[in-house]
């Protein structure tokens, strides 16, 4: 550090990006090898997100979405353009930079709700009483304290979809990628949901990408909406929900809420 | 659903037993049934107490035979089992094959194991070893065949090596499906050493049934099977307790305390402070 800051760069960091992006897309397009011939799933996909920003992504079924996050996860590789997260390409799964969240909360039935937790931290050999620390503050902080010893069978949809997410967050990546983590649950509880994941994100400061189907959902939680085509997908809008936060269930009435809302409807609408 | 009046199924099947037992220990001394097809309980126990080291003996070489053929049958079929259903290729070519011949009756190779192997414990381990083989094979194929791909990609998403996605994925979450292999398996080799021991052979339990049924002894005829289906019943006690152990999660009759309120215990509501 000390000899770094003698050169005339900025201490720590390789070049901090002027704009604080957390990703970066830029031309992105996919095209899947099936059986039946090449399939187009993304085209010339450009988006940036910025750091500490929650990003919405809605689209029609299967336009893409989730091939585009799995890209962003560094879980499927690309057929073209580049993904910078923090100035650096994503190849491969890396848990420290991105954590994931997947719509079945994928939770494995033979740990307890903690040991599911602590699951990446083991991964890397993490020494067992860090783990269950970590483990431990994740679980108050989803809101689950004392549910630590259950397995994924004695818990409710909501409380696994809370196990989920603490495991995205244990090792603290600054992004968060979520698939739908709402979509298997029911109407009142997904958005008890949205509202206890706006409540951790605002302490966890992350950057979040968040699909989803559900356009209150979608004005309910984003700093910004961006809308896909149907396949091969484009990004063809992006809507920026200017609500103020911390958001409430309350604002779901107002006019600016249900306007936001049609706004987006109206491009779905176009773009199926 | 159930009235609480019924009293819990364990006392249910115990007060079967202790009928069945004392049916059997009534009914041929009443004469109902003449002593030479169904000898009493106690008269069979008791050659069982006279004749014990010979039935002692016996057992040895019925538990050797049927030790190596669960040996062969569950080694054999899991890493077959493991092999066949992982790998995408093979499942197809040879999954219909094996699931064809688990359905053909085995004790027609019998008589060629004799032949192979000699009438002494070798054809009986390789001959029960294979009709066990079937069960735990097919089971374990199924069992990595139906892991949720989802699983894999979450442990991929939190870094996990190919090593790691095995060890820590793949082979608990076949787990429940292996023991259900296993389980039946072992019942198979049992009843594979027992059955072949019956046909031909010069010691064992089976054989036991054999050599006293043409010399028309019911007791001992009686006294083997006895032993035999208490062998079988252990067996599977043993193999249910284990897999208890290891397959917690799978384990129906959990208390079922999930969720009381969707939103879980002391949330705050209360939006981001
Ligand atoms: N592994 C694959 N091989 C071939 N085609 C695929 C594969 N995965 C996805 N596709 C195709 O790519 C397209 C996009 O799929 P994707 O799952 O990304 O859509 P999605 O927007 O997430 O859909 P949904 O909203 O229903 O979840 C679909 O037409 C799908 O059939
Ligand atoms: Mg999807």
């Amino acid at each position: 550090m000390a000899n770094l800051s003698q050169t005339m760069t900025v201490p720590g960091q390789q070049d901090t990006p002027p704009e604080k992006a957390a990703i970066e897309v830029a031309n992105l397009s996919h095209i899947y090898a099936g059986a039946q011939g090449a399939v187009p799933a993304l085209e010339d996909i450009s988006m940036s997100v910025g750091s500490g920003r929650f990003v919405v992504i809605v689209g029609p079924s299967g336009c893409g979405k989730t091939s585009l996050l799995m890209m962003l996860a560094g879980l499927r590789a690309q057929s073209q353009g580049t993904i910078l997260c923090h100035g650096r390409p994503i190849s491969n799964p890396d848990p420290q930079r991105v954590g994931v969240i997947f719509q079945e909360a994928s939770l494995y039935p033979w740990l307890t709700a903690l040991d599911n937790i602590e699951f990446p931290l083991s991964l890397r050999g993490a020494p067992r009483d860090e783990r269950r620390r970590r483990a431990q503050a994740m679980l108050i902080l989803v809101g689950l304290e004392g549910f630590g010893e259950r397995y994924p069978h004695e818990l409710s949809g909501g409380m696994k979809q809370r196990v989920s997410i603490a495991r995205g967050l244990v090792q603290d990546p600054p992004v968060l990628l979520m698939d739908e983590p709402f979509a298997a649950l029911d109407e009142q509880t997904r958005m008890t949901m949205g509202h206890e994941l706006l409540r951790i994100w605002s302490k966890t400061s992350k950057t979040v990408v968040f699909i989803t189907h559900s356009l209150t959902e979608a004005v309910f939680l984003a700093d910004e909406v961006l809308v896909m085509s149907a396949r091969p997908g484009r990004i063809i809008d992006r809507i920026a929900v200017t609500l103020t936060r911390p958001r409430t269930y309350e604002m779901m009435a107002t006019d600016a809420f249900g306007q936001l809302r049609e706004r987006i409807w109206h491009q779905i609408r176009k773009a199926d | 659903m159930r009235p609480r009046a019924l009293p819990a199924p364990a006392k249910v099947r115990w007060a079967m037993l202790v009928t069945l037992l004392l049916a059997w220990e009534l009914v041929p001394r009443t004469g109902l049934i003449p002593e030479l097809l169904l000898p009493a309980l106690s008269s069979t126990l008791k050659v069982l107490y006279q004749d014990s080291h010979i039935y002692w003996a016996a057992l040895l070489v019925t538990l050797y035979e049927v030790a190596l053929a669960m040996l062969i049958a569950c080694g054999g079929g899991i890493i077959t089992g493991a092999v066949v259903g992982g790998i995408a290729r093979l499942r197809d070519l040879l999954l219909p094959v094996f699931s064809s011949l688990y359905a053909v009756p085995m004790v027609i190779l019998y008589p060629v194991f004799t032949a192979w192997f000699g009438i002494g414990s070798e054809s009986k381990i390789a001959f029960a070893g294979i009709y066990a083989f079937f069960p735990v094979m097919l089971s374990t194929a199924a069992g990595i065949r139906t892991i949720d791909p989802q699983f894999i990609l979450a442990a991929r998403s939190m870094g996990a090596t190919l090593t790691q996605q095995v060890t820590r994925v793949i082979i608990p979450a076949s787990l429940p499906a292996v023991f259900a292999g296993l389980r039946l398996g072992g019942a198979l080799a049992i009843i594979g050493v027992v059955v072949s021991e019956m046909l031909t052979a010069a010691a064992g339990i089976g054989y036991l049934v054999t050599l006293n049924r043409t010399i028309l002894d019911s007791a001992r005829v009686f006294a083997a099977l006895l032993m035999i289906l208490v062998l079988s019943v252990a067996y599977y006690m043993l193999a249910r307790a284990i897999e208890r152990r290891v397959v917690v999660w799978q384990s129906v009759g959990r208390a079922p305390k999930a969720a009381q309120a969707e939103g879980g215990p002391g949330v705050p509501v209360a939006a981001a402070a």
